[in-house]
């Protein structure tokens, strides 16, 4: 009697695309190693002056920025997204909590583009909020909003919001009501209550929720490449602008090994910060 | 023990709706200070709803409650002044024994020296000296409730809510812990209103017991008297085994009504008679230990043949068909286990009633 | 009905008007495209002076965005499909048994989570130029499924978690052997599960953009890749009439999904009492 039916052939198909996966990151590690023959499609021979090229202010400005703007954005996502995720979780009406979570969770799926494009309408210099600024009688000149970083991060903490919001709510969610209530049976007001028992107990969420979104955010390409236009320049826009501009696909590699090992390195820290708060759910 | 003055705990005329549901109907109580009052009763008979309104979780429809003779019906949880334990504790995961059992006193602004004094105090108490640096998870369930219960001593409630506290615990542990509990309770004279729907709990532990069905108390009265003197047939078949017998009223008198099952006459308490004709049918309540086994030729007694014998250790549980309890079979409880030879299975028995303990109501 | 304090009143009404704002930041997108997207003339200026249609019907009509679509659905069919398949097989296998460089395979599977997606772009590119692969849909495909096979694999993982295993030995003690039980009482009852987590890779692939910027040619670009470069060329109303057309259609679905699978249970968020 087979023991266990289906392993072989259940895992084989899972194999082969991970085989595809790691095959396609070896190719970006091999490129990163090959020098950039310019004119030429082809990489040349191997050599690590790709990594050395890296260390150039400009490109290490480059990284300072991004991870920036990373970090800004995961922390607005926070401050702006826990006040969502508690109301979606305390409401007690079931239609006011339907149409709470299709308004949170309708901008995951619209994709990248069409989001940003609707924050270029609202944060151009003829868009929404100048209009408005200018109807006021507030203004008389038109703010600068796009092609700054106020602007991308603005677009990006609403393009991570439903994400931080979704994975909040969960944590949240699964906190026993009857830690709050003992609280409250032992004198603790509201913001007691807060500060004590809910904020520390959804602290896994919270660390999930920032790792989710700084990862996210490095992800970005769209809105940087469009409100940024240029100006604003993270990883991402850097690699494409290498690869598909100056065909320097060498170096583009070696940005995106280099952006790789950073957010590793970013994540396990932020690991570390998750350790004393783990197990801490008795349920 | 209990204490004369003003009550401490009043529930006036309360009335809670959830939706259609009725979980509270015109409920009044006024229990003493000091005193160890139980709710008891099957699910969804509203006792959980009342402790709730006393604790504050939720707010009355109609009627009024007071604590210590002040009106709390518009005073939040956490202005209230009560101590309270979970039927799964909820000690806080992320704190230490002695920060859960500080939380109340630091809610207080209670200085850091007399908090810490207290704590050690209370864990004591509770025989759990040494455990302030412990995460609950790393205790067992019996230390869990000690500390849960030391959280709401520390703080000197003028009220201790408990809900359901040791139903998960297994059976050895819960006895330590009720007679352990009691003992605090009656040593410091806590008021304390404790929520079960295990009969046994409630009869060991109360000094006043409130039986509740359907959102109405249907008998208030110390243990002795809720198991002697049942009020309706309710507290009679919820409050402890009873055997149901069917028989007929034979006449109501000063001293008591007669009521005659087959050949056998019982007199018992008169008041649920008051009114009913002779002859009307009637639902005789007996406890097993008030039933005797006699021979089945004995004057006076009850025919009825043996089906079962439940050996259980210090006493035999015998099962009787009988014609007078029509399909319900008679539960006789009889110590030791000379039951067994001397009555087998199928033997022809008499049964012989104690009529002091029983309780009829006219049937429906 | 909970008796409150005046001071828990008042955090309550400040706490509705905080999300109150918060709300209006995250509709605020939408309605300001929605606005624009019925401006008579061809600038994206703020507000509109007339009001037009013609925007839906040249966006409805434009062929790079027809194509867009098209190829859209191709890849989002075969990679949604594909990487049903393998990763509920991989979910099965992980819930179910333990074997050698388990958690390996399974943390290279769901490491796209965490790895930006122009990196895997970049890395599908010169892969598929390296062994002589035209970039054509397999490549785009092949990208798609590694990138929401992690999805795929949390959503029918969690299914397997919820499913009482005890039907499974039920079916086997009466005789069923374990392709039947597989397919008589595994599969319909972790039915609603797979149907959510296809939908969910759907959705994310047919909008998925940065990697598809880097391995769809001309010939293959998918609607998002489509979108983005009508943007950089031109700046009329068309982009915003198809926006709209966008929230509505998913919001639709969203609405859809969360009255049949309930989104709460799903996302898995409903409040424990």
């Amino acid at each position: 009697m087979n023991q266990r039916p289906f392993l072989r052939s259940f895992t084989a198909p899972a194999a082969l695309c991970a085989l595809g996966f790691v095959a396609a990151m070896a190719a970006v590690l091999q490129y990163s190693l090959r020098a950039y023959v310019p004119g030429s499609l082809d990489p040349g021979g191997f050599t690590l002056a790709n990594f050395a090229d890296l260390l150039k202010p400009l490109y290490a400005r480059v990284f300072l920025d991004t991870v920036g703007i990373c970090a800004l954005t995961a922390i607005a996502t926070l401050i702006v997204g826990y006040p969502l995720a508690y109301a979606l979780v305390r409401l007690g009406n079931p239609l006011l909590k339907s149409a709470l979570l299709v308004v949170v969770v309708t901008p995951l799926f619209l994709g990248e583009v069409v989001r940003t494009y609707a924050w270029i309408i609202v944060l151009g210099n003829n868009g929404f909020i100048n209009s408005l600024l200018r109807g006021l009688g507030l203004i008389d000149q038109p703010i600068q909003l796009m092609f700054t970083t106020f602007g991308v991060v603005v677009a990006l903490v609403h393009v991570t919001l439903p994400v931080m919001v979704i994975m909040l709510a969960a944590a949240l969610s699964h906190i026993d009501r009857d830690y709050v209530r003992a609280a409250e049976s032992l004198g603790a007001g509201p913001i007691r209550v807060f500060l004590t028992i809910t904020l520390p107990l959804s602290m896994p969420g919270i660390i999930a929720g920032v790792t989710t979104a700084f990862a996210w955010t490095f992800s970005a390409f769209a809105t940087p490449q469009l409100i940024g236009g240029g100006r604003v320049n993270m990883i991402s826009n850097l690699v494409y602008q290498l690869g598909f501009a100056s065909f320097n696909f060498p170096f583009a590699a070696a940005l995106c090994v280099a952006g790789l090992a950073l957010t590793i390195a970013v994540l396990a820290v932020l690991r570390l910060m998750a350790r004393p708060f783990e197990n801490v759910e008795a349920h | 023990m209990v204490g004369h003055g003003k009550a401490a705990v009043h529930f006036d005329a309360v009335t809670k709706r959830f939706g259609d549901v009725v979980a509270l109907d015109e409920v009044s109580l006024a229990i003493a200070r000091g005193e160890f009052m139980t709710l008891l009763g099957p699910s969804g008979c509203g006792k959980t709803t009342l402790l709730k309104l006393a604790a504050g979780f939720l707010g009355p429809d109609r009627g009024s409650i007071a604590i210590d003779g002040k009106c709390v019906n518009d005073v939040p949880t956490y202005k209230r002044e009560i101590g309270m334990m979970f039927q799964n504790y909820a000690l806080f995961p992320h704190m230490n024994v002695a920060d859960n059992v500080a939380y109340g006193l630091k809610t207080r602004r209670v200085p850091r020296q007399e908090c810490r004094r207290r704590v050690a105090e209370v864990l004591a108490l509770v025989k759990l000296k040494g455990m302030e640096d412990r995460k609950p998870r790393q205790l067992s369930g019996g230390q869990q409730q000690r500390v849960a219960l030391a959280r709401a001593l520390v703080i000197n409630p003028t009220v201790l809510l408990l809900d359901e506290p040791f139903s998960a615990l297994d059976k050895n542990l819960r006895l330590d812990m009720q007679i352990e509990i009691k003992e605090i309770q009656r040593k410091l004279g806590l008021t304390t209103i404790f929520v079960t729907h295990d009969q046994s709990e409630a009869l060991s532990l109360s000094d006043r017991m409130a039986v509740m069905s359907e959102g109405r108390i249907r008998q208030l009265g110390t243990p002795r008297d809720v198991y002697r003197r049942p009020r309706d047939r309710f507290v009679a078949s919820f409050v402890g085994d009873s055997n149901r017998l069917r028989g007929r009223l034979v006449n109501v008198t000063a001293a008591g009504a007669v009521i005659a099952l087959g050949n056998a006459q019982v007199k018992v308490p008169g008041e649920a008679f008051s009114g009913a004709a002779a002859d009307h049918p009637v639902d005789l309540f007996v406890r097993p230990e008030r039933l005797r086994l006699v021979d089945a030729s004995a004057p006076g007694a009850i025919c009825g043949q043996v089906v079962a014998q439940v050996y259980q250790g210090g006493h035999v549980d015998l099962q009787i068909d009988c014609k007078a309890s029509g399909h319900d079979r008679l539960l006789v409880r009889s110590s030791g286990d000379q039951a067994i030879a001397r009555w087998p299975l199928g033997a022809a028995v008499g049964i012989a009633i104690d009529a002091d303990g029983c309780a009829a109501f006219p049937a429906e | 009905m909970t008796p409150r304090s005046t001071y828990q009143r008042l955090l309550g009404w400040g706490g509705q008007c905080v999300i109150a704002l918060i709300l209006a930041f995250m509709i605020l997108p939408a309605i300001v495209v929605t606005i624009a997207a019925f401006n008579d003339k061809a600038i994206l200026s703020f507000p509109p002076q007339a009001w037009s249609w013609r925007w839906f019907g040249r966006a409805l009509a434009y062929p790079d965005f027809r194509d867009g679509f098209r190829n859209g659905l191709i890849v989002t069919a075969w990679a949604s499909t594909i990487a049903l398949l393998v990763g509920a097989m991989f979910a099965f296998v992980i819930d179910r048994y333990s074997f050698p460089f388990k958690r390996a395979l399974e943390g290279v599977l769901v490491s796209p989570l965490v790895i930006p997606h122009f990196t895997i772009g970049l890395g599908f590119l010169i892969l598929a130029a390296g062994i002589g692969w035209s970039r054509g849909f397999a490549v785009v495909v092949a990208c798609h499924v590694v990138l929401v096979l992690p999805f795929v694999l949390r959503s029918v993982y969690v299914s397997l978690k919820n499913l009482d295993q005890g039907l499974e030995h039920a079916a086997a003690s009466l005789g069923a052997s374990p392709l039947r039980v597989l397919l008589t009482v595994t599969l319909p009852l972790l039915l609603p599960g797979l149907v959510s987590g296809w939908l969910f890779a759907a959705i994310l692939s047919f909008n998925e953009f940065t990697a598809s910027l880097f391995v769809t040619s001309q010939r293959t670009q998918t609607l998002p890749v489509a979108m983005y470069n009508y943007v950089r060329e031109f700046a009329d109303p068309s982009m915003a009439a198809l926006s709209v057309m966008y929230i509505v259609a998913t919001a639709a679905l969203i609405a859809f999904a969360n009255s049949f699978l309930g989104l709460g249970k799903v996302l898995n968020i409903e409040q424990r009492e």
